[in-house]
């Protein structure tokens, strides 16, 4: 009866197209980016403008149904799957860049406009937008703002919270604020900064105003080729030691790199025990200098090789095993398991060990494929759901293997955020009077509890487990990276 | 002035806990008998905000200042709230590190005195904001919850971050007791080009060139005639005394870069017909204390405005009528790369005062800009009216209010000197 009310009260703000409430329709928001979680909600709303975001945020809040935005739904945490039900706002219609400033480098966007689009719109203008999360081809700028996404170059430039200037949001009950503010150092408690990264559970995003990033000088980028991972690891922080911080640090390691060699041919070598990848930018005279000590710093901590992409097409061959990865692990197994650990950088070679170990313990093969200078591991569980028990498997060692972060001094979540993936995790971290304050600020703005709950925080107890449901069996897309 | 003194206000008890739980539990204890508490560190920045409505404890924080770990290597380093930021500096310093962030007196103002006040420096156009280079925080809430956010890693997003709505909110949600940083490596060459110029409108078109690549400045400041006189570092490396509009810009990297960049600098300026200096690399370090020092608390009012970058050029000339028309010296300081704008004004008198802030922020307004009273000094603050320190309030002031409500529901935090 009431979906039926909310139904018909949502239509006459939309109309109908916009309103999709068919078990046909509802299918296609039933997951996010990640295999683990599924359910269906009651309708889908795709608004065309702010007006109508709040128009249907006020009618779901008035009937008690939870609303949960959605950008792309590249998410890999379960924080736009709909649990409880409810309302899922898609944002795919608000995909319009509405202004460039090449003076002040910003820009105000829609939050459906996919990340690279905004790039490419900017770099007429010789800027572009920093945050580069491996989804950046589908992922949207207000995804990536719900989230606070984060991606391979965020290790010079910032994650997607240090380039959000101002947002347009509305309330859970249809309220519209600006929060944030393109002018420096505005009077008044930052509500931007806990909004960024708050997984939709303050409240959606209709208009952001972004920082665009001056596109560098001169770049250059090194394959660093190791015979051990640990040798790996430990040359990480000897570049972050020697205090060069690249504009990139990636690794790959384990079966991964001949996987990935096979798929995209990039040039690693498929005997490799562990590559690293390495970007750095700026003016000329210092990317020379820099290039010169990473040479020696990668010579002194026992590479093999260090090779040197000497034109943009090699270049973006280095690249395009990075960005191959998650494919062509699917060559391994048919399906994966990603995590999103971060330790300081100077534990890396233990973590790295450490995580091979759990796997083996659980009989998983594991890949590691990840922003190693930011000491952001995303260890790739991989294997086949057919065989009984090794999803169960898959989540016991994950579970393991961020505790062994948290256990190192480190953190459960990078950049792929709680959702209801790693919510039970969060106790390892906060008490409950971190916890307490977490919450305040959550029913500050969003006092009747609809705005996606159940994300983010950990549930109370009597909340029946996020794995009892049932096992999804998703493909990595061609082309996905992490 | 005798210690812990406001405004000629005076505490009944002056704290100084020893660790944060302590300090959690004075606030806890302040909280249930509804006692004010004001959180001091060094002191330099109390003139923001103005007199408290009530002023019962002193909270001294000098006390919660050790260094709680520091991994060179890992670039990051947690610090009690009560450091200052010189001791800070001074530590990373011996390790080729820094935090880039270079407010006034950093040997006297604490971490947290500095990251509730909402301090900056003129850093901030090369490296952004403390915002930015804060990890993770330890704060005792205004009911006395010791409360964290954050975590000691340099990507996180477990939780929500709420360190950073404590930024600028002059300890009226809670006390900072803990700060985790990112730092970072300091560059290996730093130089600064200093050039004088005549015109206003040569100099805006210098530094917007200046902002251009391949330029990469650090920082950049513009400051008028009286601002440059008053600064003895600056005004001894002017050849020419003449009262000059002085830009003052820093670059930072190899020594070729930072070269060229100083080469093509000088090109720039000159060709808008300005008079240039190179300074040596010896004196980078001095100038730049002296430049961040300029905004120190002083016996004069200074005002802080902020605009959109597209509407600097409007607000410049707004801002320069008020005091010309009133016959006011004024020292004019421009924050390059972030459309901050200080002034400090010679006026003795609140009914002088009040009208022409008021008259400020009218012309603000329609630029989308506002005006803060960053320092009050105590001869205004003693005069009626008070002062509109913060101008108005933003839409959000209700979500506002209520998150402040929550965390501190007596009220108890720095009273009557935030605009929530
Ligand atoms: C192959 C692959 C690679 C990936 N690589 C990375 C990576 O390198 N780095 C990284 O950080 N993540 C990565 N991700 C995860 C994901 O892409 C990011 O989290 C991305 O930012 C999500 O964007 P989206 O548009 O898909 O948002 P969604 O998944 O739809 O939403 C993400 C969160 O934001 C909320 N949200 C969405 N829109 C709004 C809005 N307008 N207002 C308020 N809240 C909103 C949602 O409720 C949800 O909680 C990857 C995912 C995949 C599948």
């Amino acid at each position: 009866m009431t979906r039926e009310m909310l139904i018909t009260t949502l239509r006459h703000h939309l109309g109908s197209r916009y309103v999709l409430h068919r078990r046909e329709e509802l299918m296609l928001y039933e997951y996010d980016g990640s295999a683990m979680d599924q359910a269906l909600p009651d309708v889908v709303v795709v608004p065309g403008s702010t007006a109508e975001v709040a128009a249907a945020m006020a009618t779901a809040t008035r009937l008690g149904f939870p609303i949960i935005a959605r950008g792309a739904g590249t998410g890999l945490a379960g924080s736009t799957v709909a649990e409880r039900g409810g309302m899922v706002v898609s944002l795919a219609r608000l995909n319009q860049i509405l202004q460039i400033d090449p003076q002040a480098a910003t820009a105000v966007v829609q939050p459906g406009v996919v990340n690279t689009d905004l790039s490419r719109a900017a770099a007429p203008y010789g800027l572009h937008f920093a945050p580069d999360p491996s989804s950046q081809r589908s992922s949207t700028i207000g995804g990536n703002a719900g989230s606070n996404a984060g991606g391979p170059h965020c290790l010079k430039y910032g994650v997607t919270s240090n380039h959000v200037l101002a947002a347009t949001l509305v309330l859970a009950d249809g309220h519209v604020v600006r929060v944030g503010s393109a002018v420096s150092d505005t009077p008044g408690y930052d509500l931007l900064a806990a909004v960024v990264g708050s997984e939709g559970t303050l409240g959606i995003m209709t208009e952001l105003t972004v920082r665009l990033t001056r596109n560098a000088e001169d770049v250059r980028t090194f394959l660093a080729i190791f015979d051990d991972m640990e040798v790996a690891g430990a040359c990480v922080s000897a570049i972050i030691a020697d205090g060069i911080i690249p504009a990139a640090l990636e690794m790959i390691e384990g079966e991964g790199i001949a996987a990935i060699e096979s798929w995209a041919h990039a040039g690693y070598p498929p005997d490799a025990r562990a590559v690293l990848l390495i970007e750095i930018d700026g003016l000329r005279e210092d990317i020379a200098a820099e290039a010169r000590r990473i040479a020696l710093v990668c010579q002194a901590s026992g590479c093999r090789e260090l090779r040197t992409a000497s034109d943009a097409a090699q270049r973006e061959r280095l690249w395009a095993g990075r960005k191959g990865a998650l494919a062509a692990c699917a060559r391994i197994a048919p399906h994966y398991h990603i995590l999103d650990g971060t330790v300081p950088r100077s534990r890396l070679p233990e973590i790295l060990r450490r995580s091979a170990e759990i796997a083996a313990h659980y009989d998983l093969k594991v890949v590691n494929i990840f922003h190693a200078g930011d000491g952001n591991i995303h260890p790739l569980l991989l294997f086949d759901l057919r065989v009984p028990g090794t999803r169960e498997r898959a989540i016991a060692a994950g579970a393991e293997i961020l505790r062994s972060c948290v256990e190192v001094g480190g953190t459960i979540s990078g950049e792929h955020g709680i959702g209801i993936e790693k919510r039970e995790f969060i106790p390892w971290i906060f008490n409950v009077e971190d916890l307490s304050a977490f919450t305040d600020l959550r029913n500050v703005f969003d006092p009747t509890g609809v705005m996606n709950p159940g994300k983010l925080l950990p549930p109370p107890a009597s909340l029946s487990s996020l794995h009892a449901s049932q096992p999804s069996l998703r493909l990595p897309r061609r082309g996905a990276w992490i | 002035m005798t210690p812990f003194q406001l405004y000629n206000q005076q505490p009944s008890q002056i704290v100084a806990p020893t660790s944060a739980e302590a300090l959690a539990h004075v606030l806890r204890d302040a909280s249930s008998t509804g006692m004010a508490v004001i959180p001091w560190g060094g002191g330099t920045r109390q003139g923001l905000g103005g007199p408290p409505r009530r002023y019962d404890i002193a909270l001294d924080m000098r006390s919660l200042a050790d260094v709680i770990a520091y991994t060179p290597a890992d670039l990051v380093l947690r610090v009690g709230a009560g450091a200052t930021l010189g001791q800070v500096q001074d530590l990373l310093a011996t390790h080729n590190q820094w935090l880039p962030w270079n407010p006034p007196l950093p040997h006297q103002a604490t971490i947290g005195g500095l990251l509730a006040s909402g301090a900056t420096g003129s850093l901030r156009m090369g490296y952004g904001t403390p915002r930015d280079w804060t990890l993770a925080m330890q704060v005792a809430l205004g009911d006395g919850r010791l409360v964290k956010s954050g975590a000691p890693v340099v990507k996180n997003v477990a939780g929500y971050d709420t360190h950073k709505l404590h930024i600028g909110a002059l300890g009226t949600l809670g006390v900072i007791t803990e700060v985790t940083f990112k730092v970072a490596p300091r560059p290996a060459h730093c130089q600064t080009l200093l050039a004088a110029f005549s015109s206003p409108l040569a100099i805006l078109e210098a530094m917007n060139q200046l902002t251009q690549p391949p330029f990469q400045p650090i920082s950049m400041v513009i400051m008028n005639g009286n601002a440059s006189k008053a600064n003895p570092v600056l005004h001894s490396f002017l050849t020419d005394k003449a009262p000059h509009l002085i830009m003052a810009v820093r670059f930072a990297g190899t020594a070729g870069a930072v070269g060229r960049q100083i080469r093509m600098g000088v090109a720039v300026c000159v060709e808008e017909g300005a008079h240039t200096i190179e300074l040596s690399e010896a004196d980078d370090s001095s100038i730049w204390q002296a430049i961040a020092d300029d905004l120190r608390p002083t016996e004069h009012v200074l005002i802080r405005v902020g605009v959109p970058l597209s509407h600097l050029r409007t607000m410049l000339r707004s801002v320069d009528s008020i005091p010309h028309h009133r016959g006011w010296s004024t020292e004019h300081y421009l924050i390059g790369g972030a459309g901050l704008f200080y002034a400090r004004w010679s006026v003795s008198a609140i009914a002088d005062l009040a009208p022409a802030l008021a008259e400020l922020r009218a012309g603000l307004a329609p630029l989308g800009g506002y005006a803060v009273v960053e320092h009050l000094p105590v001869a205004l603050a003693n005069q009626q009216p008070p002062i509109d320190i913060w101008g108005p309030p933003p839409e959000t002031l209700t979500l506002m209010r209520s998150l402040r409500h929550t965390w501190d529901p007596a009220g108890i935090l720095n009273p009557g000197r935030y605009l929530v």
